[in-house]
């Protein structure tokens, strides 16, 4: 697996030009919503961005930074969302993202990370195989009777630990729309492991890759070709880390794309009208961070040139249009665009372990993009993963003023 | 050594404990060694963020008294905006953003320090307005350019932007707030001057002051009408982003030709005719940098060779026009003169990305792709004078450089300099720009080795080509080709900062 002295063309590379903290240039629309940092953007020192946890993680490796309590939680105060990985890709050949994950998983092999909280959560996957501690056996309490399960299918939907203990309706209605468009799935049942998104990004890697390793197993086991999911966070660790541990031998779809390509076939209708106006949040491991990943091992020559040639993670074929093309096909639905948007979409707050480690600025973050949710004029926010969701419900309840949230799978089944 | 504990309480007092810092993690952002010069600056002592003039104002005054030298930055971009010396403050303008005003009669916006391009560009297109663009990315200050050179792509049909600094207002080395033009008779923002001798030129002059005169808080700058689109029609996703403009107000050609001489002639005709929104000859392996999207893919276009081919005597022209016949009209002059001076077009390919994407005219989108190959870069002479003398100027420029690139420090591109005219013709700018790898084990010497030789070179032949960077010696070096500038520069300095706090210089 990648470590972070992997990394040091990045550090050693960065101008500090500035590009991890604004919006592209070609997205810009006006004064506000230009910063795409959460950290930066709460914080404000430029240590608290992109660039700065990549002079942090040189000047560790060289010695030059001492561990302290402060810089530990410094680290673990972003959010992964890789905002500044896909703006710097814009422009350079550089792995900030990357250099951030190595960074933490330095933390934790020097007995310094991760938060406490975090270390709640390996506890949690190794005795009950999800995050939450939650018995095992209740993983598939979503399953009800109504859903039609196709034992022997090679579709497997792999629900995830947030959605099967925080958000079982999303499961559910992901079963259901599976079902109304004659997919037949199959579940993992009892092998369904937590896919290991946050112990990755909390640095935790190798209890990841155990999860990694025994759901790959299970997959195999069950001649599994395709899964789906209706989380962002278990797409995204499906596509961005598993690649890191074995070469993928089945496809990985989001429900959204699922949807997409029904209604492209004609195998569901949306027929109900939902009169609504809505905007559309981009999840960070579903949008700008869906890419996968594709191992590189090879030289970086004279002026930057990689040999072998690498495969590079820019953003560029994030899954940005499915979930909007569903959202249109809704009779009613009125869909409004912020400016953050897409591969410059603004983090909800939820990834990274933050949650649990620094509940508050989650909370902050939130708030934030449902501000600029609310300035489109939308109703309600959508999306697609049960994190966000959480985020998201948590600024509602606190805000009055706030909109309504919806998961994608929720409209569609009211749609059908 | 950290500021002692007191002078911080009292810093502390002034912004809030969110607002300054001077742990060692958070430090960390302002000392990495820096990939274009191989400089690893000394840490600053501490970090303070302003919220407001006054906030400002009370930070400065703290220095002089305790004598500690500081120094304003907003990005951290150049080298200019991070400490040269140990024991500094380092002022981040970051919270002061905001746009004061923008006013669409009289054609003038008034920003605080740490507004974006990418924040005041999208506000004056939407009023169908525009103002010279630094050529710095999205992130950089639009105020730090006004007050310092800030040339661009565009000046054929504007001026740097220097040349549009209204009224404006300065917190001086000691404190004191100075409001300047207008401003200073409470007529509001929209002139530089007021009835005496002006003060612009104090604070900004050809080159700015790099932090050494205080800290300018607002600037009023001029804004010119838009011919584009008041919303960008941007298409795809990073980094391949698609911006058309409308093909029937908007055209690009490039043109090469037998001579330099002609690329100069056709230029000085064109600013007499008074077309083209841009004309100049740009640099040919930064377009090739700017326009691919990895190193490989540079490597794959330069190792092409077509670029060398066809563009190391070529001439950029961008035509914006309000009406079609308008257009048709430039169009039929810029065809006179490309035929009189024996001018061809390009390759057709070339071309045909600016058709595409006209990101390389808005300036705010990918010109961060020029640390593409490694981060090491430099540009150096940055001067203007008349566009004949400037091409005069890039002859010379093998004189110094051949040998670089013989060597094989630098990038094999002896025509990567760009010429482009301000004001249609009154002068123009130069610019040499080259790419050094770090795997030479000598590069950190390479970036300041070429600017001495290329100042060299200007000196012996008499060329004022050079901006005399912000460093002692070289000002001395440069000062007798430009009236001996240096002198009143630190006669200004003694006088507005008695103490010596405001970012002096090496």
């Amino acid at each position: 697996m990648d470590t972070l002295s992997d990394y040091t063309y990045t550090m050693e590379s960065c101008n500090s030009c500035g590009q991890c903290r604004f919006l592209l240039g070609p997205k810009m629309k006006g004064w506000e919503y230009v910063e795409i940092c959460p950290i930066y953007s709460r914080y404000k020192f430029e240590a608290y961005s992109g660039q700065g946890l990549i002079n942090i993680a040189q000047e560790l490796i060289e010695g030059n930074l001492q561990y302290e309590e402060a810089l530990i939680e410094h680290i673990y105060t972003c959010t992964t969302c890789g905002a500044c990985d896909i703006n710097c890709k814009s422009v350079r050949d550089m792995e900030v993202l990357d250099t951030i994950l190595s960074l933490r998983a330095r933390c934790v092999e020097d007995g310094q990370g991760p938060m406490p909280a975090h270390k709640e959560y390996a506890n949690h996957v190794e005795s009950s195989q999800n995050i939450y501690g939650k018995p095992h056996d209740q993983r598939f309490s979503w399953l009800s009777e109504d859903v039609n399960i196709t034992e022997g299918a090679e579709v497997a939907y792999f629900a995830g630990c947030t959605t099967s203990y925080m958000f079982p309706e999303i499961a559910l209605n992901t079963a259901k729309i599976l079902n109304a468009g004659g997919i037949e799935f199959t579940v993992l049942h009892v092998e369904e492991h937590c896919c290991g998104a946050t112990l990755w990004r909390t640095g935790q890697r190798k209890a990841a890759q155990k999860q990694a390793e025994y759901n790959l197993k299970a997959i195999r086991k069950y001649g599994i070709k395709t899964v789906i999911t209706s989380c962002a966070e278990c797409f995204g660790t499906f596509r961005g880390f598993y690649p890191r541990i074995q070469e993928l031998d089945f496809e990985v779809l989001h429900i959204s794309q699922v949807i997409q390509k029904m209604l492209q076939e004609g195998k569901v209708k949306l027929n109900r009208e939902l009169n609504m106006k809505v905007t559309y949040h981009d999840p960070c491991l579903l949008g700008r961070l869906a890419e996968l990943y594709v191992p590189w091992k090879g030289q970086i020559k004279a002026f930057g040139y990689h040999d072998p040639p690498k495969q590079w993670r820019r953003g560029t074929n994030g899954i940005y249009e499915a979930p909007r093309e569903v959202l249109n096909a809704i009779p009613g639905i009125e869909l409004l665009e912020m400016t953050r948007n897409e591969e410059n979409g603004f983090c909800c707050g939820g990834g990274g372990g933050v949650p649990a480690a620094f509940p508050d600025f989650t909370l902050w973050t939130a708030k934030e993009r449902l501000g600029e949710a609310r300035s489109t004029g939308a109703e309600a926010v959508i999306s697609c993963c049960p994190w966000c969701e959480s985020s998201f419900n948590r600024a509602i309840d606190s805000d009055p003023r706030a909109l309504r949230y919806y998961d994608l799978t929720e409209l569609v089944v009211r749609a059908l | 050594m950290a500021l002692p504990k007191n002078i911080y309480q009292e810093l502390e007092d002034i912004v809030g404990t969110e607002n300054i810092s001077d742990r060692q993690h958070i430090l960390a952002a302002y000392r990495h060694p820096d990939p274009s010069n191989g400089r690893k600056p000394p840490s600053p002592e501490a970090v303070i963020m302003p919220g407001s003039t006054e906030e400002v104002q009370k930070i400065v005054r703290v220095c002089n008294q305790y004598n500690i030298k500081y120094n304003a930055v907003t990005s951290l971009f150049v080298p200019l905006g991070i400490t040269n010396q140990p024991g500094k403050l380092l002022i981040s303008m970051r919270r002061m953003n905001r746009i004061l005003e923008i006013n669409e009669e009289d054609r003038y916006a008034v920003i605080e320090a740490a507004v974006r391009q990418v924040q005041l560009k999208p506000e004056v297109f939407k009023r169908g307005l525009t103002y010279p663009t630094a050529s710095a990315g999205p992130s950089c200050s639009v105020l730090a350019n006004f007050i310092f050179s800030g040339d661009h792509h565009t000046q054929q049909s504007s001026s740097r932007c220097s040349r549009y600094l209204l009224g404006y207002e300065w917190v001086t080395p000691t404190g004191e707030v100075i409001k300047v033009g207008s401003l200073a008779s409470d007529c509001g923002w929209f002139c530089a001057d007021g009835p005496g001798p002006s003060l612009r030129g104090l604070i900004r002059g050809f080159s700015g002051w790099s932090g050494g005169l205080g800290i300018v808080t607002k600037i009023a700058i001029g804004l010119d009408a838009w011919k584009g689109p008041r919303v960008l029609p941007t298409e795809g996703h990073s980094p391949n982003y698609k911006i058309p403009f409308p093909q029937d107000c908007h055209k690009v050609f490039i043109f090469k030709f037998p001579t330099l001489d002609n690329v100069r002639d056709a230029m000085i005709e064109m600013g007499k005719a008074e077309i083209g929104f841009a004309v100049l000859k740009f640099f040919y392996a930064t377009e090739a940098v700017l326009y691919t999207v990895s190193a490989n893919d540079f490597w794959e276009l330069w190792n092409s060779g077509l670029y060398q081919k066809e563009l190391q005597q070529a001439l950029w022209v961008y035509l914006a026009a309000w009406t079609p016949e308008e257009l048709e009209y430039e169009e039929r002059i810029m065809w006179d003169i490309i035929n009189e001076m024996g001018g061809e077009p390009v390759d057709e390919t070339i071309r045909k990305k600016y058709e595409e994407n006209m990101d390389f005219f808005i300036l705010v989108s990918f010109l961060q792709r020029v640390l593409k190959l490694g981060g090491g870069w430099s540009p150096t002479k940055l001067g203007a004078d008349s566009i004949y003398h400037m091409f005069e100027v890039a002859k010379s420029i093998p004189e110094f450089f051949s040998d670089f690139i013989e060597k094989g420090l630098v990038l094999n591109a002896p025509h990567n300099w760009q010429i482009i005219p301000m004001e249609y013709g009154h002068s123009a700018h130069i610019e040499l720009l080259f790419f050094f790898d770090h795997g030479v084990p000598e590069w950190p010497k390479i970036p300041m080795e070429v600017v001495q030789k290329s100042m060299e070179t200007d000196i012996r032949h008499g060329y004022h080509a050079a901006t005399p960077p912000p460093v002692k010696a070289l000002m001395e070096m440069l000062g007798p080709l430009y009236s001996n500038f240096q002198i009143w520069r630190n006669k200004i300095k003694e006088a507005f900062d008695p103490n010596i706090v405001s970012n002096p210089i090496p």
